[in-house]
């Protein structure tokens, strides 16, 4: 590489190219290192699941069609989609608590 | 290898960058952005997936319910002997859960009964419960999940809770144990109690259950007895554990699928811009590019030069923009972001992402925006190239 004559943008450009590259792999291995999950949570999440036996993750509590999907209604896997199962926004209806919007339940 | 490269055309590339310092930054934070973005994104759903994955091999193979009118029933407790007579099974038990919507709080509550609570899923429950730890109780009780607990606490219920039944009496079950916040994306809503608590509480009659789960020892034989079930139960619906996993499959992809349209809407924009500016290439660089071919250099001298300028651009844009992403969402937990997968829920979790290094979202997102971005820079390149160098100075 001697032979030739660069200015020194070349070399610090193939520098930050590589460090860039070197940060993301230092990056991977750190996550790898720390944030994997470790086989006792694992097997922890596993017995959870088998003691419950319902699989789904409760990210969504209200809606049933992430929850449980093993409970909504029959009719309304055909009604969008074959393999849709029932949605909340569109299918799911319950009456909100009067109490928290500070209203009362007179008529 | 490294002696095929021109130095000197790199060289060239950069100082052409840095001559439009302003653009070339712009084109590289907009674009690093967008990779961003959409790695952030498919990093998010491979986690879910991931833990979603790694629980549902510990689920029972076979969901049988009761459908009568086209909605879901209580079914017959009696049916459990009948299917473990099927050849293949190995066990069926009836469950008894349900929703307990709490309407102070306006959340739901998950509310599970457990066989012969007291004895042998002791054990087990000790193990994912918070410090291994169990307390004692006198009266009725039950574990619940850390988001149960935090909601119960914010209503004064610290010790018990008081259920209402369908017939309007209290129903009040002690709190024994919260459990591990390792479980916190299955177990947030949950509340485990015996089966008798649970049917109390639904008002279920001791010879129905919610569904019955049926365990199977075969995996390859899950297809045959759901189909002898329904055969011989013809009211009833069959939820196998690959049904579960399809309709998972399905959601995930729903919700990073409008991302991914997203991003190609707005990365298509991205170039039509690009495209459109450098093809209209400013009379300066069409000079530039005519001189060049004054000077001597060939069609692909300048195609080269020009393909070094993308990529350099292009490539930096995408490893800073996935570094930027591992970081949010596996170091900062993605917030907002995480928000689009959480739902409507008022009872959210704060849950933890687990690292996945997932090689094929990196190839995805890499030949999205850098072989792209490139051909969006060398194509009018090429159209300017090939002209006679007289006619563009002209």
């Amino acid at each position: 590489m001697n032979k030739y004559k660069y200015t020194q943008k070349t070399p610090r450009l193939l520098f930050i190219l590589a460090s860039l590259v070197a940060i993301l792999i230092a990056e991977g291995i750190y996550l790898n290192a720390t944030k994997t999950l470790s086989l006792e949570s694992q097997n922890k999440r596993k017995e959870f699941v088998s003691i419950s036996g319902l699989p789904d993750l409760a990210i969504s509590t209200e809606a049933t069609f992430i929850r449980h999907r093993s409970m909504s209604d029959m009719f309304s896997i055909y009604k969008d989609d074959g393999s849709l199962r029932e949605y909340f926004p569109s299918t799911y209806a319950y009456s909100h608590s009067h109490i928290i919007n500070g209203q009362t339940n007179a008529k | 290898m490294l002696s095929k490269i021109n130095f000197y055309l790199i060289e060239y590339a950069i100082n052409a960058i840095l001559r439009q310092k302003y653009k070339s930054f712009f084109i590289t934070t907009v674009l690093t952005l967008l990779v961003f973005l959409l790695t952030s994104v498919f990093f998010i759903t491979n986690s879910i997936k991931y833990e979603l994955d790694s629980t549902v091999d510990a689920l029972p193979e076979i969901v049988v319910q009761k459908i009568k009118a086209g909605r879901h029933y209580d079914i017959d407790v009696e049916i459990q002997e009948e299917i473990l007579g099927i050849t293949g099974v190995i066990d069926a038990v009836a469950r008894v859960w349900g929703y307990y919507y709490f309407e102070n709080a306006g959340v739901n509550f998950s509310v599970v009964g457990v066989d012969e609570f007291e004895k042998q899923y002791k054990n087990s429950l000790t193990n994912v419960v918070k410090s291994g730890e169990l307390g004692e109780s006198q009266n009725s009780f039950m574990v619940v999940g850390s988001g149960v607990k935090k909601t119960m606490h914010k209503n004064y219920y610290k010790e018990y809770f008081n259920f209402i039944k369908p017939d309007g009496t209290l129903k009040k079950v002690d709190v024994v144990g919260v459990f591990d916040g390792d479980t916190q994306l299955e177990s947030n809503d949950m509340i485990v109690m015996s089966k008798e608590n649970v049917r109390e509480i639904f008002d279920i009659d001791e010879s129905k259950a919610t569904d019955i789960v049926v365990k199977v020892s075969n995996p390859d034989e899950v297809q045959t007895i759901a189909s002898k079930i329904k055969l011989i139960f013809p009211d009833s619906r069959i939820i196998t554990k690959n049904d579960l996993k399809i309709s998972y499959q399905n959601i995930f992809d729903y919700k990073s699928g409008i991302f991914l349209a997203l991003f190609i809407i707005s990365l298509f924009t991205f170039f039509i811009i690009i495209y459109d500016k450098a093809s209209g290439l400013s009379n300066e660089e069409k000079r530039e590019i005519g001189i060049l071919k004054a000077i001597g250099w060939r069609v692909d001298d300048v195609l080269k030069e020009k393909f070094y300028e993308g990529f350099i651009i292009s490539f930096i844009a995408y490893i800073v923009g996935v570094i930027l992403a591992f970081g949010f969402v596996y170091i900062l937990q993605a917030p907002l972001l995480q928000n689009i997968f959480t739902g409507y829920s008022q009872l959210k979790t704060s849950f933890e992402l687990p690292f996945i290094f997932d090689v094929q979202t990196l190839f995805l997102v890499f030949f999205l925006s850098v072989p792209i971005y490139i051909a969006a820079t060398i194509i009018p390149s090429w159209k300017t190239a090939t002209l006679d160098a007289d006619e563009v100075i002209r």
